[in-house]
């Protein structure tokens, strides 16, 4: 691990990014997947997260809102890799909400985490799409003009096969649903409740402290086709409260959905045994691909 | 010999469909075509066309005059009789039609036609259209379509609604008769496209009819000794090469003219391999997205190909304009990804189905910042195919973006390529200094001597990739002692690819190479550039830019030294490549012949701008043609 200028970590003190990396760190080294995974992040704070990994995990820190497609490239590409991506509210709820949709209708079977702290931090405190309007958090010259949104909600409603809250400073809980997310046959989506001590200076690590609960009466394991409108519906109910109780856990899990690899396979059903990382396009220069049955389809002669 | 076709009609009447038909009747008697399709921005019911140049020998490109126009509606004869030399086949039953009344027409093309018919004191009807022809020689064939069809179905027996179906036979039919090719012929290729046997009798009813309404005026027997050929397309071309090239990974947007290629991909998604030693034979999946947006699509295709697999995506201008960050961010972090830039009309959404050549100058400097770009532009459909396996090598030997310029001309023509000419067999893959087992210890950016670093695939070793200025370990780094090596190592890799690649396969050169006239064009243009050539006594040496980054500019400095007219020959309005030849070379183009109408360059108003410019200097000549 080569003197491995591990990075300076740019965090501010207090930040529940540290809590976030610690849980995912943990996650990962527990489940032994340490070689195969890729973290991959976006732009602010959280997309950073992927170069500060103190475990030997591949980071890819991408563009701007851009995470997700990233990750699906990867994935699709050579499926054996898990592939982890971590995003801030502006980054996969602003910039980037086109792909954290479109990535639901996939399946892609990828796990996505949300530095849910209601703050563009690393530009100096904006309102991020996660933050309620009129808040008026200490940068903001105005109170929050917009509206916030649900994240639980919203990738409920986009098809993402497994959701779950967590807070960032209770690390045990948290590890506990990312390895749960990274076990998950499909997407796999966790909303982390993070106090940013720097700017967001509402939603501290006090406030949380004291509305956070786990759930206790919550069944979110969809078991056959028949249960899967009433368990989303049950799930969408209770992504609604928040307030003076603050629900975190498992809110939906549903293995019976085919994974976006899975619906590959029935266009190229030697997806897995042959997957793109895994092909030999060339034999010492030479290439491989038979495209003679291609051209042949387009060959002129008088029996066509 | 070269005779030219054209057949026109309302989107979605089977105006492709004909045309196709009709090329393959010619092509499969061992002629060679080459065929360009017009359409608006809109699914039915606005008109087409189809241009078709049949002829013994390799052809490039289309005329700005058609010796037989088959049309079936009002429009396409209004549209189109300024443009035909020989033979009209019309329908009778729109002859009355006026020019007033065609509500698909654009006002403009509407007015313009009835100030000429006034200008001719003829009616403002197809009648007059078809007499103003006639007037300038030329003939007329009516045609009624109605009354074949109802003739057939009687002898049938079957309702005329089932018949409707064989009126686009007529109008080949008539056209196949001129040329002199035997019914049987027709009957067999239209035949074929037909799986009913009901249909293919039909069919062969309505050919003996038409046959009997004309004459033939052109011979065109069964040539012998063809040698293989393939009908194809630029995007199908583009298409079969990346298969071929091996690559594995495609995301994409739906754009005009891109997504054709794309979903050609997605048709064949899984493809077989042949290990060339052991002959053993293996299925493998290419996997194709069909993206949220072009952001997605590009970034997706870099994210693949961090795993070390040859992947790319296709889009034109306005989806181009979005993928430009993630086209640095490769750059960046030295990723091979293939974008192939389907050019079309701009600004903005501009002529969507229309072709042109004015987004040279954006896909070189596309991006902030600076890395190293490699750009390619293919002039023909034989180099679209060799250049898609050509620019994923380059990609992965260089470990950078590779853009790859067709235009919608070139995505949509299509034409008879010899199989020698796509060089299967010859073409190889360069995968530069791609390692399977990397140290472990392992750099991703480590430095070396050429720039180039070795490339492990994500998942084979530990490594970190960052938008930001990193080290060579790929973590963020704002030292400035880091920043001026590492910066300075990937603008090396463009050096490096000036001194490798050979000049000569950046350029190619056609004509009288001793000439004082210089044509320099790149795209579409050059095909028809070539027929000139070979079909003209005109005077010149042709100069074909073929890789705009990094520019040949000691090739083209030298071949350009001393020359009485440099010619930039483009289908744009700035004469960008001029312009990238003049800021690599210091040497400014003399004449102009340029084209923005959304076009493509036409074979007799190019012979005759070159004319102006070479025998009357005139300075610069705007094309106009096309309907």
């Amino acid at each position: 691990m080569a003197g491995h200028k591990f990075h300076w970590n740019d965090w501010c003190p207090g930040c529940g990014n540290f809590g976030i990396l610690s849980a995912e760190q943990q996650a990962i080294t527990e489940l032994g997947i340490t070689k195969n995974t890729v973290i991959v992040g976006g732009i602010g704070c959280s997309g950073k997260l992927s170069q500060y990994t103190r475990i030997p995990v591949s980071g890819v820190h991408t563009l701007h809102g851009r995470a997700i497609p990233f990750a699906v490239g990867i994935k699709l590409a050579n499926p054996s890799l898990e592939v982890i991506v971590n995003g801030g509210d502006g980054d996969l709820l602003g910039i980037g909400a086109g792909h954290f949709v479109s990535v639901g209708r996939r399946n892609v079977d990828i796990v996505v985490i949300l530095h849910n702290n209601g703050v563009y931090g690393l530009t100096k405190g904006q309102a991020a799409p996660t933050l309620f309007r009129g808040m008026k958090t200490k940068s903001l010259p105005r109170p929050n003009i917009n509206d916030a949104i649900n994240p639980v909600t919203l990738a409920l409603a986009s098809g993402y096969t497994f959701v779950a809250r967590a807070y960032a400073y209770d690390v045990p809980h948290l590890k506990e649903i990312i390895k749960q997310a990274i076990k998950h046959k499909g997407l796999a989506f966790v909303d982390i409740l993070q106090p940013c001590p720097t700017y967001n200076d509402i939603n501290t690590k006090e406030w949380y402290d004291k509305r956070v609960y786990k759930m206790q009466d919550m069944d979110p394991v969809v078991k056959s086709e028949s249960e899967m409108q009433e368990k989303l519906k049950k799930a969408i109910d209770k992504s609604y409260e928040w307030g003076e109780r603050i629900p975190i856990g498992i809110f939906y899990k549903n293995e019976l959905v085919p994974t976006y690899e899975e619906r590959i396979k029935t266009s190229a059903p030697s997806y897995y045994d042959n997957y793109p990382a895994e092909q030999k396009i060339e034999y010492e220069k030479k290439l491989t691909t038979i495209i003679d049955p291609l051209l042949e389809e387009r060959k002129v002669s008088e029996d066509n | 010999m070269r005779i030219s076709w054209m057949i026109g009609g309302a989107q979605g009447t089977g105006i492709d469909t004909s045309a196709n038909i009709f090329g393959k009747v010619v092509s499969t008697l061992g002629y060679y075509i080459y065929g360009n399709r017009e359409y608006h921005s809109n699914i039915k019911g606005r008109h087409s066309y189809f241009t078709l140049t049949i002829s013994d020998k390799k052809v490039r490109s289309i005329p700005e005059k058609a010796d037989i126009l088959v049309s079936f509606d009002a429009e396409t004869v209004l549209q189109h009789f300024n443009e035909i030399k020989g033979y009209i086949i019309y329908n009778e039953g729109v002859k009355g039609t006026k020019v007033e009344t065609v509500q698909s027409m654009e006002s403009e093309a509407a007015e313009r036609i009835s100030k000429q018919l006034e200008s001719e004191n003829l009616p403002k009807t197809v009648e007059g259209a078809l007499e103003s022809a006639k007037r300038r020689g030329v003939k007329l064939i009516p045609v009624n379509y109605d009354e074949i069809a109802k003739k057939v179905a009687e002898e049938a027996k079957v309702q005329l609604s089932v018949v409707e179906r064989v009126k686009n036979v007529i109008g080949i039919a008539v056209s196949t008769k001129l040329l002199g090719i035997n019914e049987e012929h027709l009957a067999k290729v239209a035949g074929s496209t037909f799986k009913q046997e009901l249909y293919r009798k039909l069919n062969v009813m309505a050919i003996k009819k038409a046959y009997e309404l004309t004459e033939s005026v052109y011979s065109l027997p069964k040539l012998e000794g063809a040698p293989e050929r393939y009908l194809l397309d630029g995007n199908t071309a583009v298409a079969i090469g990346k298969l071929y090239g091996g690559l594995r990974f495609q995301s994409y947007y739906p754009i005009t003219p891109a997504s054709d290629e794309s979903m050609y991909i997605e048709a064949h998604q899984e493809v077989l391999m042949e290990d060339p030693k052991t002959g053993d034979k293996k299925k493998g999946a290419v996997v194709v997205v069909q993206a949220e947006d072009e952001l997605a699509a590009v970034n997706m295709a870099v994210g693949a190909a961090l795993t070390g697999i040859r992947s790319s995506t296709a889009t034109s201008g306005p989806g181009f304009s979005l993928m430009v960050e993630g086209i640095g961010w490769a750059g960046m972090n030295e990723v091979p990804v293939v974008i192939t830039y389907y050019i079309r009309g701009g600004p903005s959404t501009g002529l969507p189905t229309r072709t042109s050549q004015a987004d040279l100058l954006f896909s070189m400097f596309a991006g902030h910042g600076e890395f190293p770009k490699i750009v390619v532009a293919s002039g023909t459909h034989d180099e679209a195919f060799k250049d898609a396996v050509l620019t994923l090598n380059l990609a992965e030997r260089y470990q950078t973006p590779v853009i790859h310029l067709v235009e919608k001309t070139l995505a949509n023509s299509y034409t008879t390529v010899p199989k020698q000419d796509l060089g299967v067999g010859q073409l190889y893959a360069d995968r530069g200094k791609l390692i399977l087992s990397p140290p472990e210890d392992y750099a991703r950016f480590q430095f070396t001597e050429d720039g180039v670093s070795p490339r492990a695939p994500l998942g084979k070793a530990l490594m970190y990739y960052t938008g930001d200025e990193h080290n060579e370990y790929g973590f963020i780094s704002e030292d400035p002692v880091n920043r001026n090596i590492i910066y300075e190592k990937r603008m090396k890799k463009l050096e490096l690819a000036d001194k490798e690649i050979p000049e000569e396969e950046r350029v190619k050169v056609y004509g009288n190479v001793n000439s004082e006239n210089v044509v320099i064009t790149w795209g579409a243009p050059t095909g028809v550039f070539i027929d000139i050539l070979e079909e003209t006594k005109l005077d010149f040496a042709l100069l074909q830019l073929r890789m705009f980054s990094p520019f040949p500019s000691r090739f083209v400095s030298k071949f350009l030294q001393g020359r009485k007219k440099i010619i930039a020959a483009e289908g744009n309005y700035l004469a960008q490549a001029g312009k990238i030849v003049k800021m690599n070379t210091g040497i400014e183009a003399t004449n102009y012949i340029l084209k923005w109408n959304g076009r493509p360059f036409l074979r007799d108003e190019v012979e005759e701008a070159l004319r102006n410019v070479i025998e009357k200097d005139v300075k610069k000549v705007m094309l106009s043609g096309g309907s």
